[in-house]
Formats: structure tokens, C-alpha cells, sequence
């Protein structure tokens, strides 16, 4: 088997495809548990504007649950996976604007709890959330390659 | 499932999610629900600019009562969504000096000098500051105003505030939805000029906490002029050995 194989194997999407469900759904869970606490997160991004922050912290966890429900179905996958390239995206661009500025901040990403972090150590937690996105990101080209070799094969 | 359509596909997916919010929002409990659209005004803008302010219509010295006026500025009168669109509006005081400007000798000398609340010598420097949201103070000064008994307003979350707060402090989390309601029966509460003057002193966690910064606005927003933020908040106040009670009551 071959590297190209291998990487489009249907044994391998599928569980690409699982784990990208998981960590969507364990993503969204303590934002919709306790969305004022989001809401601040999204605040101290400083890039939405007042008026969006509410309501943006209220519909994105549904979203991730919704779509990581999706891929763990099997269920819509094509739209589920284009609505997480999305969002990853998003938020990679989110956190480097804040990068940029130099604004140190929790990501909000998998726990809504400010947490007691010095200045550098967040610094450094952006960064591996930037990482840990990307990665995502190839996560779901794994996906999109998958599907088009087998739609090619079809 | 019949949409073929991927772009229309993910179209409903979000359109779902976002009904599901909606409902789950409505039916969360107090601390947990958001308000739609969510709105803090100036929250992108801490520490806040100075608005210009509104001045009330200019009023014959002898006139005893405050003036009563309509809201008209955007920023203000949106921070105070609740609250009925006609307040009494006290007059800015003289800030420095014996000349006053044109704008500050147009507040009624007599009724502003009855709306001054009566303070201690402790208390003389906390001034009413009509012209800025907040002015903050030290945990020295927060000692002080706690001492003479002035109102303090924990605004971190009440989950937060159940753990610990300052022994008589009211939860006012700017972040859940009742907090409007909160501020609108406090200024129903303190519907007096002088009563409206009193020094009230918000805390959350310090540090780049800036919860209490935008109560604050949303209080100076409902013409509360002595507003404080305790800047090294509830943890400053531990260190100091302060009073602490912990529960949902004060």
C-alpha cells in the first residue's frame, strides 16, 4: 500500500472523521453550558463588535455540537466539514490578530474559565492553539482528499 | 435530508443550530441566559472616552427641585434600555474653582448643593465626577468607603460571587442577563439626587478584569455620578484580610 493509500483509506476517514465529531462536541459543551462566560471570552478578543458578542456566543456552540454531530453520524458531512474548515479559519485568524496586537488572551477554545496564566504563557497557549487548528485543518483536507479520490474511483 | 445542495445543506445546519440556541437560551436560568442581541455599551471601548454629556436645560437658581429632562444621548440612553426615557438629570457640578464656564454655571446652584449627599471628612475626596463614568481607586480608598458603609457591587459572575464576595457587596454580574433589570432597580432605589450621589464602589478580579469597568459605564449611564472601580478587585481585598462572606445574599 502506498503512502497515497494509506492516506485515503477508508479505515483512516473514518476515524479522522470521528475525531474531528469528538473534539468539535467536547468543544462546545462548556459554551453551551455556560454561555455569559463565552460571551466574556469573545469579548476579549476585542474584534467583534458589542452587538454581535451575545449572540455569537450563543449560536457557535450549537453549531460545533450540531456539525460534530454530523460527522459522527455520517450525516451531512460535506457541509458539516466545510462549516469546521470555516470556523478553524476563523479562529486562527482571530487568534492571530490578537497575537499581532500583542493582547493576551484565554482562547475560549475548550474551557470557558479565565485561566491563571501569566502573560507569556498565554502568549505561548496561542501559539499551540494555532498549531492545534492547523492541524485540524489537515484533518479535514484528509477528509476532502478521501472523498474526491473515491468519487474519482467511482 | 432530501437538500442536495452542500451550500444549502450547511445553510440549515447553522439555521438549526441557531434555533436550538435561541430556544435553549430562553428556557436557560438567570445566571446562564444572554441577553439578545447582546449589548454593552462602550464594551469594546474600556477604558472609556468621555462622551459628550447632556446638559440639563438651564434653570432659575431659586428653583429648588432637580430638573427633570429627556434622555437624548445614544450612548446613554442605551445603556439604559429599561429604565423610562424621562429621569431626573441633576446638573453636572462646578468641577475646579470659583469661575465656572458658561455650561457648568447652568446647573441650579441650590439644587445641586441639596443633591450633594452629606459626607464625612473620610469621604470629602470622593466627590461626585459627572464628567467620567469611574475613577479608580486603591484598595486603601476601597477600605475607606467600606468603613463608612458606601454600597459596593461585586459585577464578576454569581457563581463567582457565591464563593466569596465582600461582606455586603450585591452580586451584579455584567455578564448575565438580569444585570439591566439590577441596575434599573437601583437607580429606582436611589431615585433621590443625593441618594444618586453617594459613592458606589464595583469590583470583579482585578488584574485585566474590566467587568466593573463596564458596569460602571452602564451605571454612569443611568446618571450615577460617583461610581469607583476597585482596580485590584476581590483578590486585593483578601490579601487586605477584608470582610468576606460567601452565598448568594450579601
Amino acid at each position: 500500500m502506498t503512502a497515497r493509500e494509506a492516506l485515503t483509506h477508508p479505515w483512516l476517514t473514518v476515524r479522522v472523521q470521528i475525531a474531528l465529531g469528538i473534539i468539535f462536541i467536547v468543544a462546545a459543551w462548556p459554551k453551551i453550558v455556560d454561555p455569559p462566560s463565552f460571551a466574556h471570552m469573545i469579548y476579549n478578543y476585542r474584534i467583534l463588535p458589542a452587538g454581535l458578542i451575545n449572540i455569537s456566543a450563543l449560536v457557535m456552540p450549537w453549531v460545533e455540537l450540531v456539525i460534530g454531530l454530523c460527522l459522527i453520524l455520517g450525516v451531512w458531512v460535506k457541509p458539516a466539514r466545510w462549516i469546521v474548515a470555516a470556523m478553524l479559519v476563523v479562529f486562527m485568524i482571530a487568534i492571530s490578530i490578537n497575537l499581532a496586537r500583542g493582547n493576551a488572551i484565554d482562547c475560549g477554545c475548550f474551557d470557558t474559565s479565565a485561566a491563571n496564566l501569566t502573560y507569556e504563557e498565554r502568549i505561548r497557549d496561542m501559539w499551540m492553539v494555532l498549531l492545534r487548528d492547523a492541524g485540524m485543518l489537515l484533518m479535514i483536507a484528509q477528509l476532502a482528499w478521501a472523498e474526491r479520490k473515491n468519487r474519482l474511483a467511482a | 435530508m432530501r437538500a442536495r445542495n452542500p451550500f444549502l445543506q450547511a445553510l440549515l445546519l447553522i439555521v438549526l443550530a441557531s434555533v436550538i440556541a435561541v430556544v435553549a437560551n430562553a428556557f436557560a436560568s438567570r445566571t446562564r441566559r444572554l441577553v439578545l442581541p447582546g449589548f454593552y455599551p462602550n464594551a469594546l471601548r474600556v477604558p472609556p472616552r468621555v462622551p459628550e454629556r447632556v446638559l440639563p436645560t438651564p434653570v432659575a437658581p431659586a428653583q429648588p427641585a432637580p430638573v427633570t429632562q429627556t434622555v437624548t444621548d445614544v450612548g446613554r440612553a442605551s445603556a439604559r434600555p429599561d429604565v423610562t426615557t424621562t429621569a431626573p438629570v441633576v446638573a453636572p457640578p462646578v468641577v475646579t474653582g470659583t469661575t465656572a464656564t458658561a455650561t457648568t454655571t447652568s446647573a441650579p446652584p441650590v439644587g445641586r448643593a441639596e443633591a450633594r449627599p452629606t459626607l464625612g471628612d473620610d469621604l470629602a475626596r470622593f466627590q461626585p465626577h459627572p464628567d467620567k463614568a469611574y475613577v479608580e481607586i486603591s484598595g486603601e480608598d476601597a477600605a475607606a468607603l467600606y468603613a463608612k458603609g458606601v454600597l459596593f457591587l461585586d459585577a464578576r459572575r454569581s457563581a463567582a460571587y457565591e464563593e466569596g464576595h465582600i461582606a455586603g457587596a450585591r452580586p451584579f454580574s455584567v455578564w448575565e442577563a438580569d444585570v439591566d433589570d439590577k441596575v434599573n432597580a437601583l437607580f429606582e432605589e436611589r431615585q433621590d439626587p443625593a441618594e444618586q450621589n453617594k459613592p458606589i464602589v464595583i469590583y470583579c478580579t482585578g488584574g485585566a478584569c474590566e467587568d466593573s469597568h463596564m458596569l460602571a459605564q452602564k451605571l454612569w449611564g443611568v446618571q450615577f455620578n460617583n461610581v469607583y472601580v476597585y482596580k485590584d478587585g476581590f483578590p486585593d481585598w483578601q490579601k487586605r484580610g477584608g470582610a468576606v462572606r460567601t452565598g448568594a445574599t450579601p
